[in-house]
């Protein structure tokens, strides 16, 4: 068997590579502080010796005893390491009585000595590497068998500023930043109920990534939460880069155009969502939070709609849905029609189209194809550029490029009118995925209405409106509150109802308290107002 | 007949799946098919339809109601024994997958004379039914959601023509109410023939086992009845009301031809038929959906299976190949006829004696689940 398994190469690989520093730490997962300070050192430099930027700063305390500072230059806060933690070490006054035994040491090092708000004793030494490569601070001291963990992780940090993706006429202006800490601090501060939980994961074997559930407890359903943390705890990879792969692993449906999870960069948001019963996930390194589940209706909905007053909400949100459909169907309702049904449009205008593609010698769907591609690359050209640069590309290409192709015999005028509005329809979705999946149908839609005109939009538009039926979001279905309908929801689907008007959480969230408004208050503001200084009571007052 | 978490469908969503299953390709030729039989008696033809097949649909739903958390395919092998249903099910399995081709046929016709005259109806009945076979996998849940999505986008047309049209009605077209020259038997033949057009609505059969509350599908099989066979008379009533019964009758389908005479306030549109037409499409593809998921399903209880989406994919070509039979259009209607009022004996007359079985027997299915 042996003989076999070498003929066909089947054996076990013989490694020939030197073992990692991870693999050093697997191997001896149990090793302990020993309490020797030179074999201490001597393991931990062992393992990152070959780091220019791992500090060893040897010292001896105010009894003499030799002690050993390690940690990475570049990951901690060297300030607070000279200030708070070597000068009282080797300045501290000796204590009267002598301090023989190892208990008494760390006793009085923690709660006499160092000046520091974080503080916690390690014996196993795999954890004290794990803690190094965090930022934190290790004091390895001869004779003491636990090495003291010093909290001085320190790295750089964006300031909170208004989120660039998601910019509302009204509402709060700060952003989530890469922090997670700053992060929960945000959400912390505006949502201080004590149900409000973060639990914390780590996710990604090199990465180290911290992921934290974020949800209201009592609103948030059980089930929900828990199997946000499990399909969480299920994936194994060695790094998370950011949220959205993060995303990737989690969705229910990975070949649906359509996003199946929100991200949001605002923490007003997250907090509404929180409050609806949803669950935000913030990821350690990136300022985008998850919100889960997501339905189709969330991705065409903004913060204003719900701080500016609920008519002109209403209005506006019609406004975006009307964009929406138009970044979906309106190239491939023009090529049917001008290719398969010219009969339908009025008489005039269906002159002054066939007069403007006289000169074009394409068929319309390539036209409008070849157009729609150009563009796609404008918009994608723009976004890469750098902004100084972006601004005078996007002028060039629509102006020139458009004017151009028109007056080349390229592309008709109307075509160019099409694609235009379609293109501005696409902007005007506030969710860049939701978009980003409309403008993939769109194309195939156009391809459609090329071969079967209106008929192959049809097909296409149920096979789309289909699938959404079909798709879920952690159970929920992603068109609803519309089907399945739920009379309660609907008030804030596509219209966008008096907040007093809306008294539940949405149903399909199950939540465990479906109530938002206490019962009294939509009484006391439908009541007629009182009007303290109406013209003519002040004068009888007098 | 789904598993027990899939019992979601509420009254709504199978009304809607009532609805929207019934209201399919037949509304194009009803007029012509009430107006040869009854003449200006053609609203009483379609009257007389509806209530036959009132009748066949409230002994499905009563059967359903019975048997509420099983299949039709389960419920009749326990009520006239295994060997005898399973023969009559298959009839059912083969006459639902008829009906699905030809109605894939019809409407492929209709799309290739009125929009796509270069495109063989060969490509528009297989772009139908593979879009029809794709969606079909899905589970019973989302076949309600879809229903009930699709609804407006099935009412709305005819509404809106029958709206806009009866402006150049004339009530004279409409009298005498029981036709010229009227003739009992061919006013039957008319009526049996129409109520074909509603055979759909077996389908009611499938959604009870997969309904949250089994007692209101008979609500739900009368409100969608009422809704879609009013629906289908304000069609025949406005098409004779127009054309007047001799010209109906001379149409191939009168409902488009009232499409045409149709005009939008302020002339946005100048011709509507096209666009009527493809809001059609939907309503076309609701009925497809209900007979070809109907049909994948009786094979899977059938043969015992757990899922149906085997069946799907299998069904596909040789419901196909029978859209292909009848050769020309002339014959397709003739095809249909037959094949239509031979399905009444299994979806009027079959759930008839297995509800005559089931007096005399005392048959009774278990008790739906607390929910």
């Amino acid at each position: 068997m042996t003989v076999w398994n070498r003929w066909f190469g089947r054996g076990p690989e013989r490694s020939s590579r030197p073992p990692t520093p991870s693999d050093i730490l697997q191997q001896k997962t149990d090793a302990k502080v020993s309490g020797r300070l030179d074999k201490d050192v001597r393991f931990l430099q062992d393992l990152f010796g070959r780091n220019d930027d791992f500090v060893i700063r040897t010292l001896q305390m105010f009894d003499s005893r030799p002690a050993c500072l390690l940690y990475f230059s570049n990951l901690v806060n060297r300030d607070v390491i000279n200030e708070h933690i070597l000068k009282p070490l080797m300045g501290a006054e000796r204590p009267r009585r002598g301090l023989r035994d190892a208990r008494g040491m760390k006793q009085f090092l923690a709660k006499r000595v160092i000046y520091y708000g974080e503080v916690h004793y390690e014996h196993r030494l795999a954890k004290v590497a794990e803690a190094l490569l965090r930022g934190e601070t290790i004091l390895l001291v001869e004779g003491l068998d636990e090495a003291l963990h010093l909290a001085t992780r320190n790295v750089v940090e964006r300031a909170v500023e208004q989120p660039e993706t998601e910019q509302v006429i009204r509402g709060g202006r700060d952003g989530f930043t890469e922090l997670l800490a700053t992060n929960v601090t945000l959400l912390r501060y505006r949502l201080q109920t004590p149900n409000f939980r973060v639990q914390m994961l780590t996710i990604g074997r090199a990465t180290k990534t911290k992921v934290g559930v974020c949800y209201v407890e009592g609103v948030a359903n059980d089930t929900l939460v828990q199997e946000v943390l499990d399909r969480l705890q299920a994936v194994d990879v060695d790094g998370v880069i950011d949220a959205g792969t993060l995303e990737q692993f989690i969705e229910d449906n990975h070949w649906s155009p359509f996003p199946q999870i929100q991200n949001t960069e605002r923490p007003d948001k997250c907090v509404a969502t929180l409050l609806e019963g949803r669950v935000v996930i913030l990821t350690d390194g990136t300022p985008f939070a998850l919100i889960v589940p997501a339905v189709f209706t969330q991705f065409y909905q903004t913060l204003d709609d719900y701080t500016e007053r609920p008519l002109m909400a209403s209005l506006i949100r019609m406004v975006r849905i009307v964009a929406l459909i138009f970044s979906l169907v309106f190239p491939s309702l023009y090529v049917s029609v001008i290719a398969f049904n010219p009969e339908l449009i009025p008489t005039k205008f269906a002159v002054a189209v066939a007069g403007g593609r006289a000169g074009v010698p394409f068929p319309a769907v390539v036209e409008v194809l070849v157009m729609e591609v150009t563009m796609e690359v404008l918009r994608e050209a723009t976004l890469r550029l750098p902004q100084q640069v972006g601004g005078a590309l996007s002028i060039v290409g629509v102006l020139v490029v458009g004017q151009a192709a028109v007056a080349a015999g390229f592309a008709s005028p109307i075509t160019v009118v099409v694609v235009a509005l379609t293109t501005i329809g696409s902007f005007a979705t506030p969710a860049y995925n939701a978009a980003v999946a409309l403008r993939i149908l769109r194309f195939v839609l156009t391809v459609l209405a090329g071969i079967w005109g209106l008929y192959g939009v049809m097909l296409g538009l149920i096979a789309i409106t289909h699938h959404m039926l079909s798709l879920r979001s952690f159970g929920v279905p992603y068109l609803s509150p519309i089907v399945p309908g739920d009379w309660q929801g609907l008030k804030d689907s596509w219209l966008r109802a008096p907040l007093w008007w809306m008294p539940r959480r949405p149903r399909h969230l199950f939540p465990q308290d479906p109530t938002r408004l206490a019962p009294d208050t939509q009484g006391v503001i439908l009541q007629r107002p009182s009007h303290p200084l109406d013209p003519v009571r002040p004068r009888r007052r007098r | 007949m789904e598993a027990p978490r899939f019992q979601t469908v509420t009254f709504l969503e199978a009304t809607a799946t009532v609805i929207s299953t019934i209201i399919g390709v037949g509304v194009l030729a009803l007029p012509r098919i009430a107006a040869e039989a009854g003449n200006s008696g053609a609203p009483l033809v379609t009257l007389l339809g509806i209530v036959l097949s009132t009748v066949g649909l409230v002994l499905v739903t009563a059967l359903g109601m019975r048997f509420p958390r099983q299949s039709p395919v389960e419920y009749s092998e326990r009520i006239i024994g295994r060997w005898p249903a399973r023969g009559v099910s298959l009839l059912l399995v083969a006459f639902f997958a008829t009906l699905t081709g030809l109605a894939a046929r019809e409407f492929a016709e209709v799309v290739v004379t009125s929009v796509l005259p270069r495109t063989p109806v060969e490509v528009t009945a297989i772009a139908m039914l593979a879009l029809t076979a794709w969606c079909c996998r899905a589970n019973l849940t989302t076949f309600a959601y879809a229903h009930l999505f699709y609804l407006p986008f099935v009412l709305a047309p005819g509404l809106v023509i029958v709206a806009l049209s009866l402006k150049n009605a004339a009530l004279l077209n409409l009298l005498p109410v029981v036709g010229n020259h009227p003739d009992a038997g061919a006013i039957a033949a008319g009526a049996l023939t129409v109520s074909a057009l509603f055979q759909g609505s077996f389908v009611v059969a499938m959604v009870i086992p997969g309904m949250r509350r089994p007692r209101r599908a008979m609500a739900a099989s009368l409100v969608g009845i009422c809704v879609a066979g009013g629906l289908y008379l304000a069609i025949v009533i406005a098409t004779v009301g127009v054309f007047g019964a001799a010209a109906t009758a001379e149409f191939l389908w009168p409902t488009l031809e009232l499409a045409k005479t149709t005009l939008l306030p302020g002339e946005v549109l100048e011709r509507l038929d096209a666009a009527f037409l493809m809001v059609w499409v939907t309503a076309v593809f609701t009925t497809l959906y209900s007979t070809y998921a109907l049909t994948a399903r009786a094979l899977r209880d059938l043969f015992r299976l757990g899922d149906h989406s085997l069946w799907v994919t299998f069904l596909l070509p040789y419901v196909f190949l029978i859209a292909l039979v009848p050769p020309d259009i002339v014959r397709l209607y003739q095809v249909i006829e037959w094949v239509g009022r031979f399905g009444l004996w299994i979806t009027i007359g079959y759930p008839c004696l297995l509800w005559l079985v089931c007096l005399l027997g005392g048959a009774r299915g278990d008790e739906p689940h607390a929910n």
